[in-house]
């Protein structure tokens, strides 16, 4: 089984990013976020949604998304740096309690903002060594700003 | 200045460990080329023509003449002895190891200085008046306020991969606009409002490189305390919205221009809703602590004008030009502001040896209460120096190249690395500036002349700021040969605008030949005390385009 980081545990993926419109549709899947509100009376069980860069999380306003299990986000290029908005937006202002996932090609470098912003699970693409990721799995000990873990920023903590 | 404390040096240490990691993890493969671009970029190290290139930080231009020795002392064992000062107040190091960076930036740190978001496609260095705090009719100092926009931006996890590079300047005071906030993502102008509290106009979507454009205001007055968390709502829109297909598309400027200032704002305001009166808004105790960092320093009761400096003024003709040009009021009856040059004939326009890096922090010890600033225009600046001492402080400074009394004329000019140096530029700019010197070497002439803003820049990306200076060059490749492209009628200032292309580009050897026609059109156009710009604005380009492209009789 594919494994990914979540909680700063490597783990078996027991989900699917469903990124071809023909895959099948299980109880496991992560779909997009836009063919989930098309569909979303229809499309029966699933696992969560993901968001492309782009999408925003405007169109995820006034929706209960706590039947979603996971909500991903995916980076094109790991320089893409919409997904830090999204996942933030996500916690702060849709008030997402579950799991928020990156996916993509994002690199083990960014785990640190990624962690700030609200993420807490990694999928890596293949050729990503786990192991060293999870080295880099720690934000600085000291941020200037408030983020997803404390609001308050230095002003207010020192 | 801003002193670090445990928590502030704790953050810089650990990034020197962080990029350390980086930089072993590059060199055995573990990182690709591809990976580790935007992270060295986003601690200020490019791979140039000839080895990588350093940008050192200066938040807001100030440093202490420890942490100058320390950039003299950087530059003699990692570079090759000196430095060039940027027009954003920073400083680059020109020959640097890649392998040796980790290194650098742990000898950084001990002086509580580093290279953070100094390149790449984040917050980079807020910049400011390089006379803020010593001049009288500023409305409040800009530095506590840099300060906190300088910790807001490090490291700020939501904005470090932005669409393309986003810089702040802050403006305080009417009358100068000295850190050309109108061409920059944002411009902050601080103002007071009717019931005397202080907050910021704010201007967004101004900038240089390949589309110029003069900022635009978004909001004409807010309050401090909602500060950060209106430049939040204003990065969180550009960082969702900008453009991440064409980087030449990608500023803040022209998302700005396409949504049209109406429609930005509406969605800056509807971000800012929902973060205003949040835990980002800034406490009174904050303002408080950081303002405190910045307090005058011992100062002398004197008086203006003291006799040494009259007697001298009358005796010496050398000394009165440079009191005239290179130093300024204060706001202290017997100090004045003086500005060591860095435009020395022969050298690159804001280069500085460790000799004269060393140099001036002596100066600075001795006559400025070991303090000194990086202007805009690449020079250094010695905010508080006793008018009494002038004299003195003349006469070591001249010895040590920085006593050029050009400051503001037409050779005191902004100049990039250029082809020289840089990957990017399409020609050389400094053999451009040390043609201008060659030619306008008299300093009668050049007095006449006035007050005349010439910026040189290798290429589009702007780094020497061409569009806003007076008269602007721009280095273009044509077919593999090197020609430069002349616009007049740029400025950075509160009346700031973007020079018009004169026309067809010129060959190398042509430059100070055209630079010389454009001021005889002036000096037979001007009306008295007219400035160029002025002039250039009330006659247009027509006759200055006729002078330069008229066939020899």
């Amino acid at each position: 089984m594919p494994k990914l980081i979540k909680n700063g545990e490597i783990i078996d993926n027991t989900y699917v990013w469903l990124q071809d419109e023909e895959q099948e549709i299980t109880p496991n899947s992560i779909v997009p976020a836009q063919k989930w509100l098309a569909e979303k009376d229809s499309i029966g069980d699933v696992a969560g949604i993901w968001l492309e860069a782009g999408d925003g999380v405007e169109c995820l306003q006034g929706l209960d998304l706590s039947e979603l299990d996971v909500i991903g986000i995916n980076f094109p290029a790991f320089v893409d740096g919409r997904g830090f908005s999204y996942a933030r937006l996500l916690k702060e202002r849709l008030n997402y309690k579950g799991e928020i996932r990156a996916l993509g090609n994002f690199i083990p470098d960014q785990l640190g903002y990624l962690l700030r912003v609200g993420f807490n699970s990694f999928q890596f693409n293949d050729e990503v060594d786990l192991e060293k990721a999870l080295a880099l799995h720690r934000p600085l000990s000291i941020a200037y700003q408030g983020d997803v873990t404390d609001p308050r920023p230095i002003f207010l903590r020192r | 200045m801003y002193q670090y404390d445990a928590i502030d040096q704790q953050l810089v240490e650990e990034r020197v460990a962080q990029y350390r990691d980086q930089t072993r993890r590059y060199l055995n493969k573990e990182l690709s080329e591809e990976a580790f671009l935007p992270l060295r970029l986003q601690n200020g190290l490019y791979i140039q023509r000839h080895a990588p290139m350093l940008r050192v930080a200066i938040p807001y231009g100030m440093l202490s003449s420890t942490q100058l020795r320390k950039l003299a002392d950087i530059s003699l064992r990692y570079d090759r002895s000196y430095g060039h000062f940027s027009t954003r107040q920073n400083l680059q190091l020109n020959w640097p190891k890649l392998e040796d960076v980790p290194d650098i930036l742990a000898e950084l740190a001990e002086v509580q200085m580093h290279a953070v978001q100094t390149s790449g496609n984040c917050i980079r260095n807020t910049t400011t008046d390089q006379y803020a705090g010593v001049i009288a009719d500023e409305i409040v100092d800009p530095r506590p306020y840099c300060e906190l926009i300088r910790q807001w931006s490090t490291f700020h996890p939501e904005f470090a991969f932005l669409p393309r590079k986003f810089k702040i300047a802050v403006n305080a005071t009417e009358s100068a606009d000295r850190a050309a906030t109108q061409v920059h993502d944002i411009g902050l102008h601080i103002k007071k409002n009717d019931a005397g509290e202080i907050g910021f106009k704010i201007i967004v979507g101004g900038g240089l490189g390949r589309t110029p454009m003069v900022g635009v205001t978004i909001t004409e007055f807010m309050p401090r305390k909602d500060l950060l968390t209106y430049l939040d709502a204003i990065l969180r829109v550009y960082n969702q919205n900008g453009n991440r297909q064409n980087k030449y598309k990608a500023r803040i400027k022209i998302l700005v221009k396409a949504l049209g200032i109406e429609e930005f704002r509406k969605r800056v305001e509807a971000e800012w809703a929902h973060l205003k009166g949040k835990e980002s808004t800034v406490p009174m105790s904050e303002f408080d602590r950081l303002s405190r960092f910045f307090s005058e320093p011992a100062y002398e009761a004197l008086t203006n004008q003291p006799q040494e400096l009259i007697s001298k003024l009358a005796d010496s003709a050398g000394f009165a030009r440079w009191y005239e040009r290179n130093t300024f009021d204060h706001k202290k009856p017997g100090y004045r502001i003086v500005t060591l040059t860095l435009k020395k004939p022969g050298q690159a326009p804001g280069d500085a040896t460790a000799e004269q890096m060393f140099k001036a922090a002596d100066l600075a010890d001795k006559f400025g209460f070991g303090e000194l600033r990086v202007s805009h225009e690449q020079n250094l600046v010695l905010a508080d120096v006793r008018q009494d001492q002038l004299t003195e402080l003349w006469e070591v400074a001249k010895e040590f190249g920085f006593a050029t009394p050009t400051l503001g004329l037409l050779t005191d000019m902004i100049c990039c690395p250029g082809g020289d140096f840089c990957n990017l530029a399409n020609a050389k700019s400094i053999p451009i500036a040390d043609q201008i010197q060659d030619t306008f070497n008299d300093l009668d002439y050049l007095y006449d002349l006035g007050n005349i803003d010439l910026n040189i820049s290798g290429c589009m990306n702007a780094c020497g700021h061409h569009h806003v200076g007076n008269i602007g060059i721009l280095g273009v490749d044509k077919k593999g040969e090197e020609f430069y492209q002349i616009s007049i009628g740029g400025a950075s200032g509160h009346d700031a605008s973007i020079g018009k292309i004169l026309g067809p580009s010129f060959g190398q050897e042509e430059v100070s030949g055209i630079i010389q026609k454009l001021m005889n059109v002036y000096v037979e156009n001007r009306s008295e005390e007219e400035r160029f710009i002025d002039t250039y604005r009330r006659v247009g380009i027509t006759p200055f385009k006729e002078a330069a492209y008229a066939k020899a009789n």
